[in-house]
């Protein structure tokens, strides 16, 4: 067993407990101790999960080009399995982070959906995602399967700044930043619930990717073991 | 696989309390009378009642937070005296949630805040689509990792290995 992995097992319970209480507690002031909003009223509640949803989102694909560069240098299949977990999940959050935002948007915009800027170039991230998984199925070669996900990943990564600043390049239906480096422009009761819920979908999502890192490590170690006793059993057959 | 079982259970039992925590704050701090409501019980706390500002019957300062009007439920309506904030969104022919207490004598509902009409299951939606199918995705995921150990423990190729320590935690 690989020794990451073995790491891996020994530490992810902590990611998992983390994200459990965090998650727990931002919810809790979230959805029952934090006021409701001057303008939005009790919808505002909705942006305690429609936010940390899309930041996560950010982080898992920022993850998955750290790994695709790292892949790219070290040739590590390892690093290549996360490389494969956190594109499903980021994909999983870029999902949801739409469908919440989408739901949040007809009582503050009175519609479910608008060819916004930010909402346009976040769609064009889950088709990068899509895009990416799709061709992991394509390539029966592993190592040229990994390779070329990685460039496309490396490639895709170019949305992300479009994503991010896509508020302030453009004229958008989408609130801007609430907190940058201008500074914060939130109230701290409203603000203290969404750091909590942000913070315990980080560690959830790292939770997560050991989980599904581990997955696919195993069901490869799995699928290799097999192949190499079915050829040791042929070959002993041809033997005998 | 009873460690996994016993992290869910922990996990469901919490989210069950939120849920119920939740429901109960709604239901005492959030949940609206009709004016119908108000008329038959004569309520001596403080409430939310929710209904349509008549026309033709607002009148007041509404720049000083002072106004008087008629909340129209389905059938009855209740003249309302308010005093507080100055209101942005009072108007005739909207639907609001005032925030006071009825005073018998006069007859009269003093208002002392208004509330935007929240549709919650808007706010309940987003939370099911965001939470559920997380949970669900990172259940089945950590299940099959238990069942891939428990495989890879249990099979002949599992012998096979010199450093495999495995541990299905």
């Amino acid at each position: 067993m690989n020794k990451v992995i073995r790491r891996i097992q020994r530490y992810q319970g902590w990611f998992g407990a983390g994200a459990a209480g965090c998650l727990l507690v931002g919810l809790y002031l979230g959805l029952i101790a934090s006021p409701p909003d001057y303008y939005q009223g009790e919808v505002v509640r909705i942006m305690y999960i429609h936010v940390p949803l899309a930041h996560t989102s950010l982080l898992a694909y920022t993850v998955l080009f750290g790994g695709s560069v790292w892949y790219l240098w070290k040739r590590d299949p390892l690093v290549d399995n996360m490389c494969h977990a956190a594109a499903g999940l980021s994909a999983v959050f870029t999902s949801l982070a739409l469908f919440t935002g989408m739901i949040w948007g007809k009582p503050t915009w009175n519609t479910w959906w608008t060819w916004d800027a930010r909402l346009t170039s976040f769609t064009v991230l889950l088709l990068i995602l899509i895009g990416y998984l799709m061709l992991r199925t394509f390539i029966d070669d592993p190592e040229r399967e990994a390779r070329f996900a990685a460039v496309v990943a490396i490639i895709g990564f170019v949305d992300l700044p479009i994503v991010h600043f896509s508020v302030e390049w453009w004229r958008t239906l989408h609130q801007p930043q609430s907190f940058s480096l201008r500074g914060v422009s939130i109230s701290s009761d409203l603000l203290f619930p969404l750091i909590m819920m942000s913070i315990g979908m980080s560690l959830l999502f790292t939770y997560m990717l050991l989980v599904r890192t581990q997955m696919l490590y195993l069901t490869n170690l799995l699928h290799a073991k097999k192949g190499r006793l079915l050829g040791q059993f042929h070959l002993s057959k041809a033997d005998s | 696989m009873t460690a996994f079982y016993l992290r869910w259970g922990i996990l469901v039992v919490g989210a069950t309390i939120l849920v119920v925590l939740t429901y109960r704050n709604y239901e005492e701090n959030l949940a609206t009378m009709t004016p119908e409501q108000v008329l038959a019980n004569s309520p001596t706390e403080e409430i939310r009642v929710k209904g349509l500002v008549r026309g033709g019957t607002l009148r007041g300062e509404l720049e000083e937070g002072r106004a008087s009007f008629d909340l129209a439920g389905e059938k009855d309506t209740l003249p309302v005296q308010y005093e507080g904030p100055p209101p942005e969104n009072l108007r005739e022919l909207k639907t609001l949630i005032l925030i006071g207490k009825w005073k018998t004598p006069t007859r009269t509902f003093q208002a002392r805040e208004m509330a935007l009409v929240t549709n919650y299951g808007f706010v309940m939606g987003a939370y099911i689509v965001g939470l559920i199918p997380l949970a669900l995705f990172l259940f089945f995921m950590g299940r099959k990792v238990c069942l891939l150990y428990d495989e890879i423990k249990q099979s002949t190729l599992y012998q096979s290995e010199s450093d495999t320590h495995v541990d299905s935690r």
